[in-house]
């Protein structure tokens, strides 16, 4: 488009100052840009394209959205007339990337590919702040399997494996069960995820709203969220009020030290804003995990023999913090007999109350790794990226269901 | 609110004009939406929501050649940019647009006055109103609002053009009991005037109360009645299984009871959503799915079905940003004969009635096995015994098919990925856990 020429939110800013919308408190620039191939026996055979921009105006207590950025839609957005905004100049979407290489890496049960840029900006104060993104790629198998990774594609990155289907159902009832990186990672998520965000924390409607300062895990992990780690597909400079990103530790030993604040959470819990995230231009900021990474376990194997189940990958995870029930999709996993994977099990539903589950984390194990699962992350219908450094755990606490 | 044609006409024309030059086939679609949301939390905070959403999305076929590429924006450089992407995207396939002439536009329904800011005040006036009288030793945690209009046009390089106004509004309360997990409670309508907010809040409460208490529920095979909130979701799974060609139905033919009769009524009047064509412009017709016992129509987007023989005018299209693909639109089970839900009852004698569902339906792609949580309540002798805060419901959509008894004759309209409409449900011979 013509006017993606030299930037000048800084023009926009000073403007917007001038103007003094009423209620005015932040204005949201986004522009996005997907490419999503379609797979059939590790052909491509549809690419799809699709741009979009949109600005959103918190202001008077509503959230106004709108689809396109020429000054016309920004004019209503804010209320004030157009003749009172500069012309905006954003950068230009870029040249999607030749996604056929990687194709020909991946398995043949690859259903699709999508490569995703973002660029982002928030006004407010009277002062433009650009926000910093990793593209990001993510790979669907046929099975629904998905893994997100930032692109270019980060140094050892290996496409999600297409898993056989299992050959025995997992025995229903209490479990102790082998969490693999992927799948503790889902698990850590929904447990200390979203039990932290702030929103939940003020309401509490979190099950560790009164638990701060406290010992919330037997075990000793450290925990933190980072936005810096631009490896990771949740990764950002800056939050989506304007704040800047920064690791901000969750546990410590186990022990509860930190939350997910937007910047009126974090004006009730007293701490720091900065975690707050938009699933796009029609969502507003809410308080989100980026990339939650556990930053110590134990050096040794993870021990098979403790375990009667092992858990290798999981379709989706959830925590209802109404009933305080944590439930795992588990798609594929192992029975395990004398410390050996004895039978691959059909999909099963791994359902443990939070309590119990806290109570119930016995070990971590292995150096960390980054995980592709749970890559998006849910709240209220708005999907937002999100990355993980996990290593094995073993859980008691939970059952197959 | 009423988002206009107007509104998206520069899009759309310029969309169709760059793709003209180039002597190719082409679709162009256009949507402008608005919607309004609102969540109140239980200590008075309020979060309100204005969206509009606009944009054009193009398919274009050359020379045996497809492409597909959609931009956001009503101004005419957003439909100049999404017929580039479409045309620079261009593959080897099939051509995926249906014949000229099977393009049209059904009469339907006009849309109901719209109620503006004042009908949404009021309503939630009248919710909260009610609450105070029903609610006693219940908590409202949260109401949220959902009201919204649209436009989607489509003109195609055959010169079709045609446009499909459509409206709707979703209500959700979160309430919570002194004890159990708490409720979720979901409706839709074309307009707030269409939902009554005393009977919502009176049936919210009373479900609430009936299944905050109790205790776990013996597993196995029983006979089960589903409140249209518990039927709404796995009618809808039934139906995009039926229409995306994936019901999972084995070598044998699925024993399909004769109690079913389910209508994808994309041109009304039933239901939630009539439009006058479907999402590639084929003109709507109500679909029967099932009937007499057995599978009827099989229809989804013209690329999906012309070579297998089967009908066009099942084409969904939510948003600009995606081609159309195959699936319900306006889903409806209708009950013949239809049975009050105390009759529903005594026909039952012995099993579970699930109030009120309690998370998602999980469902298993490969295996068409489904599970739902649900709040629910044991039945015996045709009476209510004994309360179940949390049961899982479990089967497959193969036995679902064979498994309807009756329904009743109290339809509610739920907002999911599609439109559905479903009254209370008996089935015989499902999992609750």
């Amino acid at each position: 488009m013509e006017r993606d020429q030299a930037p000048s939110l800084d023009a926009l800013a000073a403007a917007l100052a001038r103007a003094r919308p009423a209620g005015f408190r932040d204005l949201f620039l986004e522009r996005v840009a997907d490419t999503v191939c379609h797979i059939e026996r590790g052909n491509i055979v549809a690419r799809h394209a699709i741009l979009r921009e949109g600005g959103a105006v918190r202001r008077e207590g509503t959230h106004y959205s709108a689809d396109g950025l020429t000054r016309v839609t920004l004019a209503r957005l804010l209320d004030v007339p157009g003749r009172t905004l500069p012309t905006l100049g954003t950068p230009p979407h870029p040249v999607p990337p030749d996604l056929a290489p990687l194709v020909a890496e991946l398995p043949e049960t690859c259903e699709s590919v999508r490569w995703r840029w973002r660029w982002a900006a928030v006004v407010r104060g009277g002062r433009a702040v650009t926000l910093r993104r990793p593209q990001l790629l993510e790979v669907t198998l046929v099975n629904g399997r998905r893994s997100l990774a930032t692109f270019p594609r980060p140094l050892g990155w290996r496409p999600p494996e297409a898993l056989p289907p299992g050959r025995a159902s997992a025995p229903v009832g209490p479990a102790r069960a082998l969490l693999a990186p992927a799948a503790a990672a889902v698990l850590l998520h929904e447990l200390l995820g979203h039990t932290l965000e702030g929103d939940f924390l003020v309401s509490g409607t979190s099950p560790l709203a009164r638990l701060w300062g406290k010992r919330l895990l037997a075990l000793p992990l450290d925990v933190i969220d980072d936005p810096t780690r631009f490896d990771l597909p949740g990764a950002f400079d800056t939050d989506d009020e304007g704040y800047p990103g920064q690791p901000r530790p969750l546990l410590a030993a186990g022990t509860l030290i930190g939350a997910l604040c937007d910047e009126a959470s974090a004006a009730t819990l007293g701490v720091q804003p900065g975690n707050a995230r938009r699933a796009g231009v029609h969502a507003p900021p809410r308080p989100r995990l980026s990339n939650l990474i556990v930053t110590n376990a134990w050096p040794e194997d993870p021990p098979r023999e403790g375990a009667t189940i092992e858990v290798e990958s999981v379709s989706a995870g959830s925590l209802d913090p109404l009933s305080e029930l944590l439930e795992l999709g588990v798609r594929s996993g192992w029975r395990l007999q004398r410390g050996r994977r004895a039978s691959r099990l059909h999909p099963f539903t791994l359902v443990g109350r939070v309590d119990r589950v806290r109570a119930g984390l016995l070990g971590a194990f292995g150096t960390p790794q980054e995980s592709g699962e749970p890559g998006w992350c849910g709240k209220a219908g708005e999907v937002v990226p999100a990355g993980a450094v996990a290593p094995w755990l073993l859980v008691e606490g939970m059952e197959v269901r | 609110m009423r988002p206009q044609f107007a509104d998206v006409l520069p899009a759309l024309l310029r969309a169709a004009d760059e793709l003209a030059r180039h002597r190719c086939r082409f679709e162009t679609f256009a949507k402008v939406g608005e919607t309004v949301v609102r969540r109140t939390g239980h200590s008075g905070n309020q979060e309100r929501q204005h969206l509009l959403e606009v944009g054009v999305g193009c398919r274009v076929v050359v020379a045996g050649k497809v492409g597909f590429g959609a931009a956001a924006g009503s101004h005419a450089a957003a439909g100049r940019e999404a017929a580039r992407l479409a045309r620079e995207n261009l593959l080897p396939g099939p051509d995926p647009l249906p014949p000229a002439r099977l393009l049209g536009a059904t009469a339907v329904p006009g849309l109901p006055e719209a109620g503006g800011e004042e009908a949404r005040e009021g309503f939630l006036k009248a919710l909260e109103k009610g609450f105070a009288r029903e609610g006693r030793g219940l908590l409202l945690r949260e109401v949220r609002m959902l009201d919204g209009c649209s436009t989607a046009s489509i003109l195609t390089g055959e010169g079709f053009t045609a446009r499909a106004p459509a409206c709707g509004c979703a209500i959700e309360v979160l309430i919570a009991a002194g004890e159990g997990p708490q409720r979720l409670f979901h409706r839709a309508a074309r307009s707030l005037a269409d939902l009554d907010p005393d009977a919502f809040v009176r049936q919210a409460c009373e479900t609430s109360r009936l299944t905050s208490r109790g205790s776990a529920a013996s597993g196995g095979l029983t006979d089960v009645l589903l409140a249209p909130a518990v039927a709404a979701p796995l009618v809808e799974a039934l139906g995009a299984a039926i229409i995306e060609d994936t019901l999972h139905t084995g070598a044998r033919e699925p024993r399909i009871a004769k109690a079913w009769c389910l209508v994808d009524e994309r041109s009304g009047p039933s239901g939630l959503l009539p439009l006058p064509f479907d999402g590639e412009g084929v003109a709507s017709r109500p679909l029967t799915l099932l009937a007499d016992g057995r599978l009827q129509e099989r229809c989804g987007c013209w690329a999906d079905t012309h070579q297998r023989g089967m009908g066009a005018g099942g084409a969904v299209r939510s948003t600009y940003v995606a081609p159309p693909k195959s699936g319900p639109a306006n889903v409806v089970l209708h009950a013949i004969p239809a049975r009050s839900p105390a009759e529903l009852l005594q026909m039952m004698e012995q099993g579970c009635y699930l109030a009120i569902p309690a998370g998602r339906l999980r469902r298993e792609p490969e295996s068409g096995r489904f599970s739902l949580r649900a709040g629910a309540v044991s039945v015996r002798h045709g009476r209510f015994a004994a309360a179940h805060p949390i049961v899982e419901l479990r089967g497959s959509l193969r036995r679902l098919l064979a498994g309807l008894v009756a329904a009743g004759n109290d339809p509610a309209s739920f907002s999911l990925s599609c439109a559905v409409t479903v009254p209370t449900l008996l089935l015989r011979g499902l999992e609750v856990a």
